[in-house]
């Protein structure tokens, strides 16, 4: 019977890291793959070994975290209670893939934990306060430095990324020694071949992250009922591989990722700030919110370069063409005389900062709390019942 | 003076029920189509899509142009001539602002998707319920 429910559990643990793989493959690889620069096989391949490496370095401290320190008694963590911690999980991952509200996994992993942990009373709430912390920390901290780079450095680094696409592949294996060695394709320019180099390095570090901070989510509750965590890692990241191997094809092409819809320049900037906070808070056993990470991160990007002013070097060489917000450009009529600053009635001008008013920011951002919460909730409720009726 | 017509439309079909209605209900007035762009999606991606392109209005015009140019074939149908706008931001408070220069809204009572109405939020009951005139809304 031991055997049996042990099965369960691990069917259910792989089932969570299956969908990791099928739902991270997309906004890591998308643009990769968008251009043309790899295969969705080969970036199946990259997600699987660089969510491995994640998992294995540095991915066990957020393991140790979820499954040993939110709670007072890991001892609360039996078969049974993993099950349905991880069918929670499970489901929201769910819903978050096929419906298309993008949720956190980490925080509807830790939801679905604290939900279990309190109706056990075994909840240490310094623990969980200083995750909840973080949670509120790590977006605001991706917004600021998300905001700075769209008003200050956006133009120049979108120029030294630039992709200009030409005929052929951008890159082809040169199979003649031993290992294949990727070099230019024809047509390719170097600096197009750089910018493919940068693309796929920034697939692999997504994975990277992911890893550091997902496993948990897969494996933390098997972990906290005492099986190991080198054979749970080596599991969870194969059903990582197998999601990123199969269903990840279909969500590459399907699935509308709000990353991959980005320019490329924007999509890479909020990869990279997203990751490094990631893999930061992983490394401190945290696991963190990339969802809403990434969303504050895109966010502040467009809201830095929407309501970006000329500077005074930028006014002389004449790149900026603005003093106001951009918006008010085009409500100049051609011949009018441009009114004084300060002299126009604002609301004839559609404003590009009308994109990004905190309302619809915070809307947002409430929108993806609200898988976690349900969670959340749904595994108290769950818990309860089951240790009033059932255990 | 003729009646001033707001015709907020997004790209789905009771949008241009809504579009046909006011056509047929006010005959002999102005009627404006508007277009909302850079709606509240998911992430926000598609926002900062927009924000982070050169000429903003040129790519809000751009994004626009295949809902706006179904709705000149739907007044063509009718023999009429329509002005267009397009606005960025949030739908509801896009419409309730520019409804001041109007007489009255006709609008969809709906959109597209559930998702849709979880991130954007319900324009047609926000416009009905802020707009500063009077709002037909068609089902």
């Amino acid at each position: 019977m031991v055997e049996v429910l042990i099965g369960v559990g691990l069917l259910v643990a792989l089932f969570v890291g299956f969908n990791i793989g099928g739902s991270t493959t997309g906004p890591a690889f998308g643009p990769a793959v968008g251009a043309g620069a790899i295969s969705k096989f080969l970036a199946g391949v990259l997600m699987s070994i660089f969510f491995a490496i994640g998992a294995w370095t540095i991915g066990r401290r957020v393991v140790n975290t979820l499954g040993r320190d939110l709670v007072y008694d890991p001892g609360v963590f039996t078969i049974e209670t993993s099950i349905v911690v991880l069918f929670f999980i499970g489901g929201a991952l769910f819903v978050g893939n096929y419906v298309g509200v993008p949720a956190s996994t980490s925080m509807t992993a830790v939801g679905a934990i604290a939900g279990l942990g309190v109706a056990t009373g075994e909840l240490n709430w310094t623990v969980m306060g200083e995750i909840a912390i973080w949670w509120i920390v790590a977006p605001l901290v991706g917004f600021w430095v998300s905001v700075m780079i769209g008003r200050y450095v956006y133009p120049t680094l979108n120029s030294w990324i630039a992709i200009t696409q030409t005929e052929g592949a951008l890159v082809e294996f040169d199979r003649s020694g031993l290992l294949p060695v990727p070099q230019a394709g024809p047509n390719t320019t170097r600096r197009e071949f750089f910018g493919t180099i940068v693309l796929v390095s920034i697939g692999c570090l997504m994975a990277f992250s992911s890893g550091t901070s997902n496993i948990a989510n897969a494996i933390a509750p098997l972990y906290g009922a005492g099986v190991s965590m080198n054979p749970l890692i080596l599991a969870g990241s194969a059903a990582v591989a197998v999601g990123a191997l199969s269903i990840a094809r279909r969500t590459l092409d399907t699935l509308g990722n709000d990353i991959t819809d980005l320019p490329l320049t924007a999509a890479i900037v909020v990869a990279v700030v997203a990751s490094a906070i990631v893999i930061g808070l992983s490394a401190i056993g945290i696991p963190a919110s990339f969802v809403i990470i990434a969303t504050m991160s895109i966010v502040g990007l467009g809201w830095g370069r929407a309501t970006r002013t000329a500077t005074v070097s930028g006014s002389i060489r004449g790149e900026d063409e603005t003093n106001v917000s951009v918006g008010a450009l085009a409500a100049e009529e051609p011949g009018e005389e441009a009114p004084e600053i300060g002299e126009e009635e604002p609301e004839d001008i559609p404003k590009a900062s009308d994109l990004f008013d905190p309302s619809t920011t915070g809307r947002v951002i409430l929108m993806q709390n609200l898988v976690p919460v349900i969670s959340t909730l749904g595994s108290y409720v769950a818990f309860w019942a089951l240790f009033t009726f059932l255990w | 003076m003729t009646t001033r017509v707001l015709v907020p439309m997004d790209d789905s079909e009771l949008a241009e029920s809504a579009l046909r209605y006011a056509l047929e209900t006010h005959a002999d007035a102005d009627i404006t189509v508007m277009h909302v762009v850079g709606e509240p999606s998911s992430m926000l991606g598609e926002a900062t899509a927009l924000a982070l392109e050169d000429d903003i209005e040129a790519a809000a015009e751009e994004q626009a142009s295949e809902v706006l140019a179904r709705a000149r074939a739907i007044a063509d149908e009718y023999d009429r001539d329509i002005d267009t706008v397009v606005d960025m931001g949030r739908p509801g408070r896009a419409i309730v602002d520019r409804a001041e220069s109007f007489d009255t809204v006709v609008i969809g009572s709906h959109g597209s998707s559930l998702v849709d109405r979880l991130f954007i939020g319900n324009v047609a009951q926000t416009v009905f319920q802020r707009c500063p005139v009077p709002v037909t809304v068609v089902r």
